[in-house]
């Protein structure tokens, strides 16, 4: 599978997060020749436990997600990323999830957006919503290198690929920028090879940044 | 959703079974090997305690994960009435760090079993798959290598076949037609609803024996005066030249 690089944005401090942002992101990409192949969409679940007694709520890990990716319609990811846990299983691990009762999903998010060509790329930018609301509580951008799949191989071209897209997306001035985030794959059992499990770990840690900058923004 | 039916029998009794069912089934068996691991959930975890099965294929070339979940079975006069359970289930492929995300959500191991034998998967009218084995048990969490049987000189046979609540009862009428060809060597019932080993199985399986056993035969039941009876190929042959009124299954 093509190596993917998933980025968010990480607005300056002061400043909010915004369709507007996004909007001016989509142009961008239309303005250095990306052309439209359609919509995308991935989903992704905060599970809590149910417990009958809330004093050992510590025993139990406090992010445990699940995310289904667009690329992959009959697959589901589970995340535990604080034990460096990443899970592959068929869709219907949810109805066993479901008819366990031990966990809920407590919060839902889309992320959604258009996707674009772009030579040997594949560009996803879309916004992240909680399921029942418009509220845009980030952005993120997919970039994708279709030729390879080793993680290695493909670092330089990524890297020389986001100097471009940073110097055309400087030039709207706004009020921050798209920030990749580096990990080690290997604590996860994850080697060189790209695969989904990679993509499910990366949105994991991309929420997990997200939430950190909403919280200091709060803070 | 699924039907099932479970039976016992002597694994002196196996080979011949193996051949019926060869002759039943028309496809290759398909050898069985799989580490099944029951997890159940903690104490304060859950509205309920749950349970869940990790099975893990070990005859693969790379060992392969399933997670199930088995649900309550169907309850009442619509129940009773049909000799199958019918249950709900739930079943996933998943990776291999099943087994930790688990234990890392609270669930522990209860028991862990390993299942050798062969198991034949076809389609008579549901896809039914048949499975003969010796359960075994661990002395050492894990520890494969050095499993024992649960009860030497006996088998499990399982029947099971995918179902929906649109189509249970064809599947339910499939899978006990299969059972009454399997009669004469294993009675097969609901689970936990054992009536234990059928005293004619050595007789039937002598019979299934008597031609060398080495290719499958075919084992033919007639239905007679709506009763079943068991006969050998010789028999059968003798039985067609004499009464053309008798309807011939031929599986």
């Amino acid at each position: 599978m093509p190596v993917k690089w998933v980025l968010h944005w990480q607005p300056n401090q002061g400043s909010t997060v915004s369709s507007q942002i996004l909007n001016e992101a989509t142009q961008c990409v239309e303005s250095i020749n990306g052309v439209k192949e359609g919509r995308w969409k991935a989903t992704l679940n905060y599970y809590k436990p149910l417990l009958r007694d809330q004093t050992n709520q510590a025993e139990f890990p406090r992010d445990f997600l699940g995310i289904s990716l667009a690329d992959q319609p009959n697959k589901y990811y589970f995340i535990i990323r604080s034990q460096r846990i990443v899970v592959e299983a068929d869709s219907s691990i949810q109805l066993i999830m479901e008819r366990l009762q031990s966990y809920k999903s407590k919060v839902a998010l889309y992320f959604e957006g258009f996707q674009y060509q772009l030579g040997d790329f594949r560009l996803r930018v879309g916004k992240v919503v909680p399921t029942h609301s418009e509220n845009v509580r980030g952005i993120v951008m997919e970039v994708e290198y279709l030729p390879i799949s080793s993680m290695e191989k493909s670092r330089k071209v990524m890297e020389e690929f986001l100097e471009i897209w940073h110097e055309a997306l400087s030039k709207r001035s706004l009020p921050g920028k798209f920030v990749n985030i580096d990990l080690n794959f290997g604590e996860f059992g994850l080697g060189d090879n790209y695969t989904p499990q990679h993509t499910a770990v990366r949105y994991a840690l991309v929420m997990a940044h997200m939430i950190a900058t909403v919280q200091a923004v709060r803070g | 959703m699924e039907c099932v039916v479970q039976g016992i029998i002597e694994t002196q009794h196996v080979e011949a079974l193996e051949i019926l069912l060869q002759g039943l089934c028309g496809v290759q068996r398909e050898r069985l090997r799989v580490h099944e691991l029951c997890l159940k959930s903690g104490p304060s975890l859950g509205v309920v305690s749950s349970e869940v099965r990790l099975l893990c294929d070990l005859d693969q070339p790379e060992p392969t994960w399933t997670v199930k979940h088995v649900g309550g079975a169907m309850r009442g006069p619509g129940a009773d009435q049909i000799s199958v359970m019918v249950r709900t289930m739930v079943e996933s492929k998943v990776s291999k760090n099943a087994l930790r995300m688990f234990n890392a959500l609270g669930y522990k191991l209860d028991h862990e079993l390993l299942k050798v034998g062969f198991a034949f998967h076809f389609q008579r009218t549901a896809n039914i798959s048949v499975s003969v084995s010796s359960v075994n048990k661990m002395l050492k969490v894990h520890a494969i290598d050095e499993a024992v049987p649960v009860t030497p000189g006996m088998q499990i046979v399982d029947v099971t076949a995918p179902a929906t609540p649109a189509n249970y009862s064809e599947v339910s009428a499939a899978v006990s037609s299969l059972c009454e060809f399997l009669a004469p060597l294993v009675h097969l019932s609901k689970p936990f609803n054992s009536t234990g080993v059928v005293p004619t199985a050595a007789a039937a399986a002598a019979s299934l024996m008597s031609d060398g056993g080495v290719t499958a035969t075919f084992f033919f039941t007639f239905i007679r005066n709506n009763r079943i009876h068991p006969y050998t190929q010789q028999q059968i042959e003798t039985e067609l030249c004499q009464r053309t009124s008798i309807r011939g299954y031929l599986v």
